[in-house]
């Protein structure tokens, strides 16, 4: 790493330090969520069907308990993403224009974005623990990292292409839609036909496996998770360097 | 004062809809939202131990879609006009007429949203007391009018605010006596709302009680919103 991307990247997270609310409402927002909604919830019986055509006998409690997390990264990563690419529309281009590459102001973007989502995840992840006990915790988290990651970039990208009034909404209906109800097996024992085509199906299977089984079964759905990830972070590269550019 | 409001409110909302992509999410959110969450809301308050039936689920997503993006809409209004708002009143508009045009305008949005969401459920499932159930989703509009420019007025980051105002809209959607049978906090502000849509939903007449405080909570909401729109529009940053 260039000097001048280590100082682009220092002062990147100096800016959020001096904002605390944020680190703040980064952790109370999944906290409250997800403890409240698994607290809420009946132990009523349900059925999930899992990769390689599992089908396990839960509760809806449990459902949730395993659902929460995801939903919860889901929206507050992609609101991080589209506020990151926000800012940098604002205050890169002055960078470029000083004479910094846009690839180091972009490599600083992109690390306050992963921070973000590793507090997410992390805080997700132990308040989830707290009421909801996994059949195997690494592949939980994996898909977690997973849904933050390819949410952080599908925010990032509606940033760069959308007022941030739209982006908002666009945020907040595509992680509830995707994440809440296609991907849930609270309302259908397994996706639907459609559910495959949408970001959050494959590290949606792999979270579900993780929490209800000890077996993995779920690597085509990784794999599938990987590749939109792979997607998604070329794309937004792109755009952000773009954008930097310009102006 | 009207003469200069209303043109100036009408500029406001204009400066909201330049991006063509704001308007059709304006008026596709609402909608799928409806179309979306209202087959799924009667399943989800049952595990939750609520006891919406499926018809008064579908009503109440109606009210929370709008619930949402109006309190969005008005956080976005304060944070992000809060400069232009300062020159606008010491150009001679003075802090009062800007903050009333901002209302305007944010009723506005807010009434189309809510007509959005409240032809998709028409159109969906049919409603038995329409005009009720229109009410009631304006009195979430104007709540979350009144809770996002607070926010707004409050909170400089907009993705602090943001994040502000989806942590207020969960508080309020868990703690609904409908939605679950261990609410923690007793009042909520769009409880009386709720309820007036639960019943307009399932055929039901509603008692005064919740007419008065759904109305009350409305205007109150919105002297707030007000006041948020004024303090932002005189005080320097």
């Amino acid at each position: 790493m260039s000097a001048r991307a280590r100082t682009a990247t220092a002062m990147a997270f100096r800016d959020q330090r001096r904002r605390p609310l944020v680190l703040i409402l980064l952790v109370i927002v999944p906290a409250y969520v997800i403890t409240r909604s698994i607290a809420e919830t009946l132990p009523t019986p349900r059925d999930v069907g899992l990769p390689g055509g599992v089908l396990v006998h839960t509760t809806m409690k449990d459902v949730h308990g395993a659902e929460m997390g995801g939903v919860t990264i889901a929206f507050v990563v992609a609101l991080v993403g589209v506020f990151v690419m926000q800012s940098a529309l604002e205050g890169d281009r002055r960078l470029v224009l000083a004479g910094f590459r846009p690839g180091e102001a972009v490599l600083a973007r992109l690390a306050v974005l992963l921070a973000a989502t590793a507090v997410v995840v992390g805080v997700s992840a132990l308040v989830t623990a707290l009421s909801f006990d996994a059949a195997s915790w690494p592949e939980v988290i994996a898909a977690l990292v997973l849904i933050g990651l390819i949410y952080g970039g599908i925010g990032a990208l509606a940033g760069a292409l959308l007022d941030k009034l739209a982006a908002t909404y666009l945020m907040l209906f595509l992680a509830m839609t995707d994440v809440g109800i296609v991907q849930s097996p609270m309302f259908s024992t397994t996706p639907g036909r459609f559910a495959v085509l949408l970001p959050a199906y494959g590290p949606s299977r792999l979270m579900y496996e993780g929490a209800f089984s000890t077996s993995f079964q779920a690597a085509g759905e990784l794999a599938l998770g990987l590749a939109w990830l792979a997607a998604l972070s070329v794309g937004v590269y792109v755009v952000l360097r773009r954008a930097v550019r310009a102006g | 004062m009207l003469s200069a409001t209303l043109p100036t409110g009408a500029a406001f909302v204009r400066e909201h809809l330049r991006t063509p992509l704001t308007l059709v999410m304006l008026i596709a959110i609402p909608a799928f939202f409806v179309l979306v969450f209202a087959s799924v809301l009667g399943e989800f308050s049952e595990a939750l131990g609520g006891t919406l039936a499926s018809q008064s689920a579908t009503a109440i997503s109606a009210g929370w879609a709008t619930a949402f993006l109006c309190g969005a809409l008005a956080f976005f209004q304060v944070s992000s006009s809060r400069g232009a708002d300062r020159r606008l009143a010491a150009a001679g508009l003075g802090p009062l007429r800007v903050a009333s045009s901002r209302i305007l305008a944010a009723l506005a949005i807010g009434l189309t949203i809510s007509a959005v969401a409240f032809v998709t459920l028409w159109l969906r499932s049919g409603i038995a007391h329409p005009l009720h159930a229109f009410a009631a989703i304006f009195a979430f509009a104007a709540t979350y009018i009144g809770i996002g420019a607070v926010i707004g007025a409050f909170v400089k980051g907009q993705l602090e605010g943001s994040l502000l105002v989806v942590l207020v809209f969960s508080v309020d959607a868990f703690s609904d006596p409908q939605m679950t049978s261990n609410g923690l906090i007793a009042e909520t502000p769009t409880q009386n709302a709720a309820n007036l849509l639960v019943a307009a939903g399932g055929a039901q007449g509603s008692p005064p009680g919740d007419w008065v405080g759904a109305g009350s909570i409305a205007l109150a909401a919105l002297a707030v919103a007000l006041a948020a729109f004024w303090t932002s529009a005189r005080t320097r940053a």
